[in-house]
């Protein structure tokens, strides 16, 4: 690929320097010495690197590169500035201009510059390349577990659901036991990649099309109903505490229940047998605040950031039972998908809260 | 009861078809299978089924719709009951933008995903099998 240049500075003979030190190098050159004019060049010739002069009669530096940037972020812009003035400058930086270049300047420090100008774009155009990749290999990935692999399993179960019946009264005991026992295991397996697929495909601008006014009651309720059979089978107790609301929440009540699932799954598979699990729902300003608090095996600090990332199993976690390390990147996809935050506070040994803002609305 | 129904499967994956199709005779149901869409409209043309098992997701994409978009222009076999079977259920959702991801797209249907418990399997072909029923008296 060609790397492309567009000067853009009013001094005349600013333009035939950069001009004449990059001859025989084979980077093709635009040049003008007029704002506006430069934006259309830029547009025309798609460059890969820009050179903006702060000041020039017309339209100004600052505007040609918020022009510039609006046209295609990934463009990368150096700043020319004629007297010393390095304060606007860094106000060009923190707009984006990747850096500049103070006049006067010898023909290295220009041939510098732009070598670092165009290994940057480079970067930037590679690290655009992977985001795409990353997407594409997400799709297909989603396809290919639906198809390839869960089909095959949803046949095997079928099969077995099959014999089981066919064989009911020829089976022994422990043969029937056994049957049952293959069944369960197809069952994770199903219940896994029904998981994996379901964070691939939390699409966060359709859940908002489904939005409508929810009761947070009925979202509590339905999560600590489903989650009760697990808490029972370790004594945990889940107390949950709703305040009356003054204003209605509108979301998605399927997806909110599952996240209220996911951190009533984690409190109680994270807890010591006999302990206590509360839910409580409360208004802050502006704010419907959901949390899930547990007196478990808490969570290290050097693992906190990393929680809510796909596929992050913690350690500790890993120690008391098998895990995917989904279950809360799929309550953060579904909670930034209400326009909300969700955190923790937690200290090994001691327990862990988990604490879900939402934007209330009305 | 007199004549067993006749219940027609039409999916492409031999291994499910042998676990639902077992299920179903045990239960006393005829049971024909036609493994990809097009045998399975055919089949539907010449036979005279009471009820439909019809798989989304076959050969190379949801074929299976184009199954139940051709029942639907007709007018004797949009009577008949169709129970769907499907991978997942979002998959469904997404071929009806928009729409509730229960689909009627023909008088009767029902959706159920794979696999299927032997009993939830018979009750959702009993329950068809009599909605059908009901409808056609009413008809008449
Ligand atoms: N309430 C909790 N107490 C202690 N550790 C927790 C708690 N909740 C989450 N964790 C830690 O965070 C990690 C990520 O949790 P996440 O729910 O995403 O995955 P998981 O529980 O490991 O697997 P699954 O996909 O089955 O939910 C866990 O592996 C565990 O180490
Ligand atoms: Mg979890």
């Amino acid at each position: 690929m060609e790397n492309r240049i567009c000067i853009i500075d009013d001094e005349e003979v600013v333009l035939d320097s950069c001009t004449l030190i990059l001859e025989g190098s084979g980077y093709p050159i635009v040049t003008t010495t007029d704002g506006t004019r430069g934006l259309q060049l830029v547009q025309e010739s798609q460059p890969d690197l820009v050179f903006v002069d702060l000041k020039m009669p017309g339209i100004s530096g600052f505007e040609v590169l918020e022009r510039i940037r609006a046209m295609d972020p990934n463009i990368v812009t150096i700043v020319i500035t004629g007297f010393a003035t390095v304060g606007s400058a860094v106000d060009a930086m923190k707009q984006g201009a990747y850096d500049f270049l103070p006049k006067p300047f010898t023909p290295d420090e220009f041939r510098l510059i732009v070598q670092r100008g165009f290994e940057k774009r480079r970067l930037v155009l590679e690290a655009i390349a992977l985001r795409h990749e990353k997407e594409l290999l997400r799709e297909q990935f989603a396809a290919i577990i639906s198809h390839e692999v869960r089909s095959p399993l949803a046949a095997v179960q079928q099969s077995l659901m099959a014999l089981q019946m066919e064989l009911e009264d020829r089976l022994d005991e422990d043969q029937k036991k056994r049957l049952q026992r293959l069944q369960v295991r197809i069952d994770d397996l199903l219940r896994l990649i029904h998981t994996w697929l379901r964070v691939m495909s939390v699409d966060e601008s359709k859940l908002r099309e489904t939005f409508r006014r929810i009761s947070v009651a009925t979202v509590v309720s339905k999560a600590v109903e489903s989650v009760q059979p697990q808490a029972m089978r370790k004594d945990i107790e889940i107390t949950t505490s709703v305040e009356p609301l003054s204003c209605a929440v509108t979301g998605d009540e399927g997806t909110l229940v599952e996240t209220l699932v996911n951190l009533l799954v984690n409190a109680v598979k994270y807890s010591h047998t006999g302990s206590q699990v509360q839910v409580r729902a409360k208004e802050q300003p502006d704010n419907l605040v959901l949390s899930v608090a547990d007196t478990g095996i808490g969570i290290p600090k050097e693992e906190l950031p990393y929680i809510f990332e796909d596929f992050y199993a913690g350690k500790t976690g890993q120690m008391v039972e098998k895990s995917s390390g989904l279950g809360l990147a799929i309550a953060r996809r579904i909670v930034q998908a209400h326009g909300g935050t969700i955190t923790v506070d937690s200290e090994p040994g001691r327990g862990s809260t988990f604490t879900i803002c939402l934007p209330a609305l009305e | 009861m007199a004549t067993p129904k006749k219940l027609l499967i039409i999916d492409d994956d031999p291994d499910f078809v042998d676990g639902i199709k077992t299920i179903l005779r045990k239960a006393q149901y005829e049971v024909d299978v036609a493994y990809n869409p097009k045998d399975g409209f055919k089949a539907l043309e010449t036979g005279q089924y009471d009820l439909l098992l019809l798989d989304i997701m076959m050969g190379r994409g949801a074929e299976g719709i184009m199954v139940a978009r051709k029942m639907r222009k007709d007018t004797r076999l949009r009577e008949i009951p169709v129970l769907i079977i499907t991978g997942i259920r979002e998959q469904i959702a997404f071929l009806f933008p928009g729409e509730q991801v229960h689909p009627r797209f023909v008088a009767v249907d029902e959706l159920v995903e794979k696999p299927i418990e032997p009993t939830l399997l018979l009750e959702k072909v009993e329950a068809l099998l009599k909605e059908a029923k009901v409808k056609k008296a009413k008809a008449t």
